[in-house]
């Protein structure tokens, strides 16, 4: 058996449930793990030991008594530090809500405590999860830079960047995330894992603190498929405090996971509409070695192409991430500006300067481009193309630092609202995880992630740990 | 159309200061104006709708039950 904090969510689940595992000796192992570690790595920013310890103790009677919730009783995990916790400080990693401790409770975390999940502490990011990888070359931030695992000389990819971090590290045995552009989907592919941004509105964003509103999903940070699965469906559902909650029945999200993809369409999308040169070799090779995983695992595969070349994306989001971000910090932009990091100012600088009239021209052209790519995964059961185009870089070359956060496939469905994937494509010759997504059609997260779990388990991936 | 020209530190600092933006250092100023050019670039750079019908995706409704 794996050593505790490296088991997966569905591993210790299944031990728990049969009372061969206690929720105590678990979360222990986890926070022994967060001393041992840590300091290498900076994946927290306030590790909530107390809490965690009275949590276990209490999931520890509970399933001793018979009262089992589910498959997260008792399972230590971490959301990013811009979900509000009830007592517990959340700082967005900012100078600006250093001693913030809110009231309340980000609805995703009610949901997942709910179900048994015990929360171990609060996940570094980027401030107020947002910016660019600016953040990582300034360094200006009050909290240390979070480190990846695989090689702590190296960029986690943002701005989940704690998330990214603790799993591989077993640090936590999940981690959520919240996605505007890619900061799920980034650091998983940076630091191996499967992260799942869902489908716009599935998942309430209630009790956290806004980037982008149109554009921001919550989602997990997982070890395996079967993990990302579990965490998802206690999630997902409707939310009257969120406007842009989904009134929709939630699939069940295991129910089919493991039915394979034969018979199934998957487009691939090759060409994004740029130079494929930017795409670095070691991704390209892993990605044309998914493609023929998945053919050999009996999928129909079909060449397809986006409605429009990646930048037409990239500049629709970009023009309504700076706008809807300044919009919901410009207090804190026009009195205390001087306490931001660069990144966040220049955000904000960037939001200040866009036109009412760009700004609404890019809505109707999101509009568009949606109805468009829709049509594009309509057409096939799933569709699988290029995500993080590079591997994580080292924090010297500032230059790829700042290009992972913009080379990337990822914005194309925050901007559609679509459920993508990315997921770990094995790892590069220096050892540092490679990555590809998966796009389901709206809602169908059950798709996603069978395609997902049908590569899992045809290759070795996650036989592989970083060593700290 | 020809690409009007560069708005200037000083412009940028009037309609700043006009905003509300009173506070800010000289150097955070001049990056205000590098930015806001990048960003009149990418507004030229959207494309405009042909129809006056094609709204946008929050198109305002009121409640249905």
């Amino acid at each position: 058996m794996s050593a505790l904090h490296h088991l997966s969510v569905t591993e210790a689940g299944a031990l728990l449930a049969a009372r061969k595992l206690s929720p105590v000796e678990l979360v222990d192992a986890v926070l022994a793990r967060i001393d041992a570690v840590d300091s290498k790595i900076h994946s927290y920013i306030t590790v909530n030991a107390d809490g965690a310890r009275k949590q276990a103790k209490a999931a520890e009677s509970e399933i001793m008594a018979g009262r089992w919730r589910g498959p997260l009783h008792g399972i230590p995990f971490a959301p990013k530090d811009n979900y509000f916790t009830a007592g517990i400080r959340t700082t967005g990693a900012s100078r600006l809500m250093l001693e913030h401790v809110p009231t309340e409770t980000a609805t995703c975390i009610q949901k997942l405590e709910a179900g048994g999940a015990i929360l171990v502490g609060k996940l570094n990011c980027w401030e107020y999860g947002t910016g660019g990888g600016g953040f990582f070359v300034y360094d200006d931030l009050p909290f240390p830079l979070a480190r990846n695992p695989w090689n702590t000389e190296r960029y986690t990819g943002g701005s989940s960047t704690g998330a990214g971090a603790s799993v591989p590290a077993g640090t936590a045995l999940f981690a959520l995330g919240s996605d505007t552009g890619g900061s799920v989907r980034l650091p998983a592919s940076a630091c191996g894992l499967q992260g799942l941004k869902a489908t716009y509105g599935l998942i309430s964003r209630a009790g956290c603190l806004p980037n982008c509103w149109s554009l921001d999903v919550n989602g997990a940070l997982t070890w395996t498929v079967e993990d990302n699965a579990i965490v998802t469906q206690a999630m997902a559902g409707y939310d009257p405090k969120d406007p842009a909650s989904a009134q929709v029945e939630v699939a069940d999200l295991r129910k089919e996971l493991h039915a394979g993809v034969r018979g199934m369409t998957i487009g691939v999308v090759r060409d994004l509409g740029l130079d494929a040169s930017i795409i670095e070799p070691s991704q390209t090779r892993a990605f044309e070695e998914m493609i023929k995983v998945l053919a050999s695992s009996g999928a129909v595969i079909r060449e397809i192409a986006l409605p429009a070349p990646l930048a037409s994306y990239q500049q629709v989001v970009g023009t309504i991430n700076a706008s809807e971000s300044l919009s919901i910090h410009e207090t804190d932009f026009m009195q205390r500006s001087h306490l931001m990091g660069r990144s966040l100012r220049e955000k904000m600088m960037t939001g200040f300067s866009v036109r009412a009239v760009d700004y609404l021209a890019a809505l109707r052209l999101r509009s568009v481009l949606a109805k468009s790519t829709d049509a594009m995964i309509r057409g096939c059961d799933a569709v699988i193309m290029p995500g993080a185009f590079h591997v994580a870089p080292r924090f010297t070359d500032h230059d790829l630092v700042g290009r992972f956060s913009t080379e990337n496939s990822t914005g194309i469905f925050n901007l559609s609202g679509h459920p993508a994937m990315s997921i770990c494509t094995g790892f590069d010759a220096d050892g540092m995880p490679l990555n590809a997504q998966i796009v389901g059609r709206y809602f169908d997260e059950a798709t996603v992630l069978r395609v997902a779990q049908a590569y899992e388990s045809a290759t070795s991936w996650r036989a592989r740990r970083p060593t700290l | 159309m020809s690409k009007p020209p560069a708005i200037t530190a000083a412009e940028i600092e009037i309609i700043a200061r006009r905003h509300g933006l009173t506070s800010f250092a000289p150097e955070h100023m001049a990056r205000l104006a590098e930015l806001a050019e990048k960003v009149a670039e990418t507004g030229r750079a959207l494309p405009r709708l042909p129809s006056k019908s094609d709204e946008p995706a929050h198109v305002f409704r009121v409640p249905q039950k």
